[in-house]
């Protein structure tokens, strides 16, 4: 599985949504990613990437682009 | 549920500041229960190393050693980093390391305040963010964190450490909120004067006041404590929850 394949799955898995609903997808844009929801991705992505994700990174954490631009930059995860 | 008085054998158990005084006693209890430890201390510390090696050997348990000095901010990430690397669970988390200080108010200076809420609150939240992601993937976890009657009852001297102690009790409220979802239970401990070296750093005139306003006099034991914590890691207080258990004697 690449890791924009895993990157996708945890987001899918989080909020109950199909592939064709990832971009452009914003924290709040829809019912389930809540602030609880937040934290169901980020366990879903640690899990998958094997990393611990710092709280700031948690807070910036914005949208589906923003989060793949946090990875990559700072967890060392290549799209 | 992921535990019972029982069945605490097998777990484990993440308690900071374990190398004396309550925390010690605290590892030493769950030992006994059969829990492995994952101890945060401040520093390599020889008799504390046999100490644990003496525990591992009598009770068939693994003992994982960190090292983090609750005063550093970037220490204490790193302690959280190496946590998760290690890829330990880590079913029950005891935020029991904390320090005392004292002073009248024109004599606290701002640094002390923070360096008392950086140790006594600041690096407890740190841990506690860290430790219950791990807890909220596991879906069950029990926090329990090390208040003191001074976070609730008011001692002259004691604004800095009162304050941070308050801050663990409101802490433990909120917390126990927001993660039983989760079933992540989160109570705390408040004990009085207990027999420690921390009667020392309190001073005679604190002790001779927490003396007089005590129904039972005398130094509470460690082991009293010990025993309060064991008891709300299990499974027998799965309906404990946001509580601040006081151990004081009757105050």
């Amino acid at each position: 599985m690449t890791n924009k394949e895993k990157y996708n799955e945890a987001f899918c898995n989080a909020f109950e949504i199909n592939q064709d609903q990832l971009n452009g997808l914003k924290y709040q844009g829809i019912k389930l990613w809540d602030s609880v929801g937040h934290m169901t991705l980020v366990a879903n992505l640690e899990d998958a990437f094997d990393i611990m994700m710092e709280t700031d990174d948690i807070i910036d954490f914005s949208s589906y682009e923003k989060g793949m631009e946090i990875l990559s930059t700072k967890y060392d995860v290549q799209f | 549920m992921c535990n019972s008085d029982s069945s605490l054998t097998g777990k484990y158990a993440l308690i900071t500041g374990c190398n004396r005084g309550i925390g010690k006693s605290i590892l030493q209890h769950f030992a006994e229960k059969g829990v492995n430890i994952i101890a945060c201390i401040r520093k390599k510390n020889e008799e504390f190393d046999v100490f644990c090696q003496k525990q591992m050997e009598l009770n068939q348990i693994s003992i994982h050693i960190f090292y983090a000095d609750l005063l550093e901010e970037e220490s204490v990430r790193q302690f959280v980093s190496d946590l998760y690397k290690s890829k330990l669970p880590v079913h029950i988390l005891i935020n029991n390391a904390g320090v005392v200080s004292k002073g009248l108010l024109p004599m606290t200076s701002m640094q002390q305040l923070k360096d008392v809420f950086q140790i006594n609150f600041f690096s407890q939240v740190q841990i506690t963010q860290g430790v219950s992601k791990i807890m909220m993937r596991q879906k069950c976890g029990v926090i329990i964190n090390m208040a003191s009657i001074g976070g609730m009852d008011a001692f002259p001297a004691y604004m800095s450490y009162g304050c941070s102690k308050a801050a663990i009790i409101y802490f433990t409220k909120t917390m126990s909120q927001e993660l039983a979802s989760y079933h992540i239970r989160v109570n705390a401990v408040a004990p009085s004067m207990t027999d420690t070296s921390m009667k020392e750093e309190m001073g005679e005139l604190a002790n001779m006041e927490i003396q007089r306003r005590c129904a039972i006099k005398g130094l509470i034991p460690v082991n009293d404590v010990a025993k309060i914590v064991l008891f709300l890691a299990s499974d027998d207080s799965s309906f404990i929850n946001g509580q601040i258990i006081r151990v004081d004697g009757g105050m």
